[in-house]
C-alpha cells in the first residue's frame, strides 16, 4: 500500500501541461469531413415531409443520413439489461424534444455542412409540448411516449416500489407527521470538451471510432446494435475524456458519425457546438419528491411514505436505473423501519435526462437531508442529535433489506460537528456505529435488525 | 444572395480616421469590427457571413485625451484602458467580463453592439449616460455629435469615432453582482453630477442603455433619494432574458437607483 | 497573412476572418488551444499574442497579422517545463486536462504582468477560465506556487 497517502505524480500530468494529450478533436486524419445535424426546432411535432435532395446536390456534400439509413434505428440504452427499446437514433415521423436529430450531413467543411442542413426541406405539424411532470397523471396529459405517461417496465409495475415493515401502523403510532416537497432542477454537465466523435473507415472493412465516451464498451455495443455489426468490426479508441461527469455515458455522436463515414466512404468528424451541448445534450434530471414522515416527539422516525417523479424527458435512456438507485437510498443515511416508496419515470418533452455524479442519489440526498432539518425544526430538536439518533448502525437494514456491516453515518456526523466546532452532549459525542442496544434499540427498531455476518451486503452501486 | 463563406468577405483595414470614414461611407453593407468579442462568436457559429468588414484596429481611433476637465475617448479604446477612467466609468469597465476580454473589447463595440436577444449588452452605457457624454459619429450626411442616450437607441448607419464628457464632481454606482465573470450586467445604475447637473443612467433596464429622466426630475424638485428611486420604473423598458426576468429587475432596479444615489461621493 | 508561432514563421492561407483558434488548430495542426465554446466563454483557447493572453477564438486572423503567438507547445517541453507548467503538474491542477492549456497560458501572462500576484489577483486574473472538474483550488494553489518560485 505504498500509494495510500502518498503524493504520486499523475500518469498523464506532464502530457496535460505540455499540450501533448490528444483528445478526439486533436486527432488528424487526412480528408476528414465535418458534420452538422438537422435538429428539431420544436419540442413536440409530427414530421409531415422530409426531403434531402437539394442538400445532397450541394457541392461539397458527401453524405446525408436519415432514419432510412439506420439498419436498426430504434434502440434502448438499457436493452442489454432486458429493458425494451424506445428511442430512434434519427427521428422518423415525429420529434419529442427540441434539438432531436432528424438528419445529419457530412461535408467538406462546417460551412458547407451547415448550408446543406439549411437546404433540407422539412415540414412539421407542431403539437402542444408538456413539461410539468406533476401533471403527468392528469387525464389531459397526452401520450408523449408510445408507452404512455410513465415508464411501465418495473417488473409487473409501472413504477419502482419499495415496501418494508408496516407503514400504516407507523403512521397510527406517530405523534407528528412531517411533510415536505423537494424539487431539485436539471443541471447541464457542461464538460469543457464538447461531444466529439471521429470515425475512420478502414481498408479492411472495419471502422475505427475515436470517441469521447465515458463508457467505451457500452458505446461499442450501442454502435454495433444500430449498425447490426459484430463487435469485432469496430475498433474503439478512447479513454481521454475532456470532462464527462455522467454526460458522456449516453452514446451521442459516434453512431451518426459512423453511418456518415460508411456512406461517404471518408473519415467523418462530428464536434458539437457549445450551444448544442447546452441545448441538446442530456442533463441531470429535474426531480419531484414528496415525503411524509411519521415521527415521535422524542425524535424517532417510525415510517416514511415517499413518492418520486423523475423527469426522463422524451425517452427512457438510463432513467429506470437512476430511479432504482434513488429508491434504494430513499432513507438516506438513516434507519427507518417502515417505508412505502413509489418512484415514477415520467416522460415529458424536455431533452432526455441522464446520469450525473451520483445518478439518482444526489436528488434523494438533497430531499432527505433537507427533510431531516425540517423534522428537527418541527420537533424543536437539535438537527445533529436527530441525525445521530436515527443514524444507520451495524445490523440495521436498508429499505431494500441490505444488512449494514459498516455504516459511516455516526462517525461522519461527529467529525463534521467537530470540524465546525458544534457542541454536542456527551452521550452523543460518545456514540459509535455499534449494533443497536439499550436506548438506541427502541421497540419499533427491533424487528428491522439483521445479522451482518450472514448478510450479503450489496456494496457500491 | 448573402455570403455563405467567410472567404467571400472583403476585409478593409483603414490606417487613418479619414480612411475609415471614407470606407464606411453611409454604412450600407459594412460590418464594423472593433475588438471582435461580439462579432467573432457570430462568425464562428456561421450566423454572420459579412460582405464587407471594416477592421478598425489601425485606424487611429484609440486613446484617451484630456483637455482641462474634459475627456475625449476614441471608439477603439479598449475596455481595459477604461478601467482607470473617471468614475463611474472606471467601475463599469472593471465589471466587464475578465481581463482577456477587457483587453480586446472596445468602447465602440460596447456602444454599438445590438442587444444580444438573450441578454442586454453595453455595460458601459449607464456610466456614459450618467456622465452626459456626447458621441461623435460619421455616416450619411457627414459627422454628427449627439447625446449618448440618443445614439445608443439607434446606432445603425453610424461609425462611432469618439466620446467626450466632462469629469464629474460626484459619482455613484450600483449593480446586481454577477456570480461569474462572463455574463453581461444584469442591471447597473450610474449617477454622476457635472456642471450640467445630476444624471442617472441605466444598463440592463431595456434593450440599450437608458437615461432615468424621471429620477432626475424628481431629484431636481427636491425629492429624497428614496422617493426619486421609485420613479425609475417610468423610464425602464424591462424584458425577460437569459440573465433575469423583468419581474426580478422591476423589484431590483429602484433599490439599485437608491444605492447609486447614496453612493454619490466626490469625483475621481 | 504571416504569423510567428512558437518562434517559427508561417504563411497562412485561411480566410482573414477565420479565428486564430481555427487557423492554429486546422491549418497549423497546433492543437493545445482547445475549442471549448468558440465564443470567448470558457478560456480553453487562450494563447499569448505578442506576450499577452488572448482568447484565440475571438481574434480574426486579419487582426493578428504579423504577431508572435505562443501556445502551450511553445512554453516548455516535457524535460524543460516552465515554472507554471511544473506547478500545474505538481499541484494536480490538471484533471481531465482540457482547460489546462488556457489556464497555463493565462497564468503565464498574469505572472508576467504581475510577478508578485496575490491570491486575489490570481482569482481575478483567471476568473474568465472555466474548469468543470472543479479543480479551481488546485489551480490557484499551482499559480500561487509558480508566483513564489524563482523564474
Amino acid at each position: 500500500m505504498k500509494a495510500v497517502g502518498a503524493r504520486l505524480p499523475r500518469y498523464d500530468g506532464v502530457a496535460h501541461v505540455t499540450g501533448q494529450t490528444q483528445y478526439v478533436d486533436d486527432i488528424r486524419v487526412r480528408g476528414t469531413l465535418w458534420t452538422k445535424a438537422l435538429r428539431s426546432p420544436h419540442a413536440n411535432a409530427a414530421i409531415k415531409r422530409l426531403d434531402t435532395s437539394k442538400a445532397e446536390a450541394l457541392s461539397g456534400v458527401y453524405a446525408i443520413v436519415t432514419h432510412k439509413d439506420v439498419p436498426h434505428n430504434v434502440y434502448g440504452h438499457l436493452e442489454a439489461l432486458g429493458i425494451p427499446a424506445d428511442e430512434p437514433l434519427l427521428a422518423v415521423d415525429e420529434v419529442r424534444y427540441k434539438g432531436q436529430p432528424i438528419a445529419a450531413v457530412a461535408a467538406v467543411d462546417e460551412d458547407t455542412a451547415r448550408e446543406a442542413v439549411d437546404l433540407i426541406e422539412i415540414e412539421y405539424e407542431e403539437r402542444a409540448a408538456f413539461f410539468d411532470i406533476r401533471k403527468a397523471m392528469d387525464p389531459d396529459w397526452p401520450n408523449i411516449h408510445q408507452w404512455g405517461p410513465v415508464y411501465p417496465h418495473f417488473g409487473s409495475y409501472n413504477h419502482r416500489r419499495v415496501r418494508k415493515g408496516d407503514i400504516d401502523a407507523a403512521f397510527e403510532r406517530a405523534d407528528t407527521i412531517v411533510e415536505g416537497v423537494y424539487r431539485p432542477q436539471a443541471i447541464e454537465h457542461c464538460p469543457i470538451e464538447p461531444q466529439t466523435a471521429l470515425v475512420v473507415p478502414e481498408a479492411n472493412g472495419r471502422l475505427t471510432i475515436y470517441s469521447c465516451t465515458q463508457a467505451m464498451y457500452f458505446s461499442m455495443g450501442v454502435v454495433a446494435a444500430h449498425l447490426q455489426w459484430p463487435l469485432n468490426k469496430l475498433k474503439f479508441v478512447g479513454g481521454t475524456v475532456g470532462g464527462g461527469f455522467g454526460g458522456k455515458v449516453d452514446t451521442a455522436s459516434e453512431t451518426i458519425s459512423a453511418l456518415l463515414a460508411l456512406k461517404a466512404k471518408r473519415p467523418v468528424k462530428w464536434r458539437w457546438t457549445r450551444e448544442e451541448e447546452f441545448l441538446v445534450s442530456s442533463t441531470r434530471a429535474p426531480w419531484h419528491m414528496e415525503l411524509a414522515d411519521a415521527v415521535t416527539s422524542d425524535g424517532w422516525i417510525l415510517g416514511r411514505r415517499m413518492t418520486t417523479l423523475h423527469d426522463a424527458g422524451a425517452y427512457a435512456r438510463f432513467s429506470p436505473y437512476g430511479v432504482t438507485k434513488h429508491a434504494f437510498h430513499h432513507t438516506g443515511a438513516y434507519t427507518i423501519p417502515n417505508v412505502h416508496f413509489d418512484g415514477f419515470v415520467v416522460f415529458s418533452n424536455r431533452v432526455p435526462t441522464t446520469a450525473m455524479r451520483g445518478f439518482g442519489v444526489t436528488s434523494v440526498s438533497f430531499a432527505v437531508e433537507t427533510h431531516m432539518n425540517r423534522i428537527a425544526e418541527v420537533l424543536g430538536i437539535d438537527p445533529l442529535q436527530l441525525r445521530l439518533k436515527n443514524a444507520n448502525r451495524i445490523g440495521d437494514t436498508t429499505p431494500n433489506r441490505v444488512v449494514l456491516k459498516d455504516p459511516s453515518t455516526v462517525p461522519v456526523v461527529l467529525a463534521a460537528a467537530d470540524r465546525v466546532g458544534y457542541d454536542l452532549p456527551a452521550e452523543y459525542k460518545s456514540m459509535t456505529n455499534a449494533r443497536r442496544s439499550g436506548d438506541l434499540l427502541p421497540e419499533h427498531l427491533v424487528a428491522q435488525l439483521g445479522e451482518p455476518e450472514h448478510s450479503s451486503n450489496g456494496g457500491g452501486r | 444572395m448573402p455570403a455563405t463563406s467567410l472567404a467571400e468577405a472583403q476585409v478593409i483595414a483603414p490606417t487613418s480616421r479619414e480612411e475609415a470614414v471614407g470606407a464606411f461611407g453611409d454604412g450600407s453593407g459594412v460590418t464594423v469590427l472593433g475588438g471582435g468579442t461580439i462579432l467573432m462568436p457570430e462568425m464562428n457559429y456561421g450566423r454572420l457571413r459579412p460582405e464587407r468588414v471594416l477592421l478598425l484596429q489601425n485606424a487611429g481611433l484609440s486613446g484617451i485625451a484630456r483637455n482641462g476637465g474634459s475627456l475625449t475617448i476614441g471608439a477603439m479604446t479598449t475596455v481595459a484602458e477604461l478601467e482607470q477612467a473617471p468614475e463611474p466609468l472606471g467601475t463599469a469597465a472593471r465589471n466587464v467580463a475578465d481581463h482577456e476580454i477587457r483587453a480586446q473589447a472596445t468602447l465602440g463595440g460596447n456602444l454599438c453592439a445590438p442587444s444580444g436577444g438573450a441578454t442586454p449588452r453595453g455595460d458601459l452605457q449607464a456610466a456614459l449616460i450618467a456622465l452626459g457624454a456626447q458621441v461623435k459619429t460619421a455616416g450619411k450626411g457627414g459627422e454628427r455629435t449627439e447625446p449618448i442616450e440618443d445614439f445608443v437607441a439607434a446606432p445603425d448607419g453610424r461609425l462611432l469615432l469618439e466620446v467626450e464628457f466632462e469629469e464629474p464632481q460626484r459619482s455613484g454606482y450600483a449593480a446586481a453582482h454577477r456570480p461569474h465573470a462572463h455574463a453581461y450586467t444584469i442591471l447597473a445604475v450610474c449617477a454622476a453630477e457635472t456642471t450640467a447637473g445630476l444624471r442617472v443612467g441605466l444598463s440592463g433596464a431595456g434593450r440599450n442603455g437608458l437615461r432615468a429622466r424621471s429620477v432626475e426630475d424628481a431629484l431636481a424638485v427636491g425629492a429624497s433619494a428614496e422617493e426619486a428611486s421609485q420613479k425609475v420604473l417610468d423610464d425602464a423598458q424591462m424584458q425577460d432574458d437569459a440573465l433575469a426576468s423583468a419581474w426580478y429587475r422591476q423589484r431590483l432596479l429602484p433599490i439599485l437607483v437608491q444605492r447609486a444615489l447614496d453612493d454619490l461621493g466626490g469625483g475621481k | 497573412m504571416r504569423l510567428t508561432v512558437n518562434g517559427e514563421q508561417h504563411d497562412l492561407h485561411s480566410p482573414p476572418l477565420t479565428s486564430l483558434l481555427t487557423a492554429l488548430r486546422e491549418e497549423l495542426d497546433i492543437t493545445s488551444p482547445k475549442a471549448g465554446c468558440h465564443q470567448g466563454g470558457c478560456g480553453a483557447c487562450t494563447v499569448l499574442v505578442d506576450g499577452e493572453a488572448r482568447r484565440s477564438c475571438l481574434l480574426p486572423l486579419a487582426a493578428v497579422d504579423g504577431a508572435a503567438i505562443t501556445t502551450l507547445e511553445g512554453l516548455g517541453a516535457a524535460d524543460d517545463l516552465s515554472n507554471v507548467q511544473a506547478a500545474f503538474d505538481e499541484h494536480y491542477a490538471a484533471q481531465c486536462g482540457f482547460c489546462t492549456s488556457g489556464f497555463i497560458m493565462a497564468a503565464t501572462a498574469l505572472i508576467d504582468r504581475t510577478p508578485k500576484a496575490s491570491r486575489e489577483e490570481i482569482l481575478a486574473g483567471l476568473s474568465g477560465h472555466v474548469c468543470r472538474c472543479t479543480g479551481y483550488i488546485k489551480i490557484v494553489s499551482a499559480v500561487e506556487a509558480a508566483v513564489g518560485s524563482p523564474a
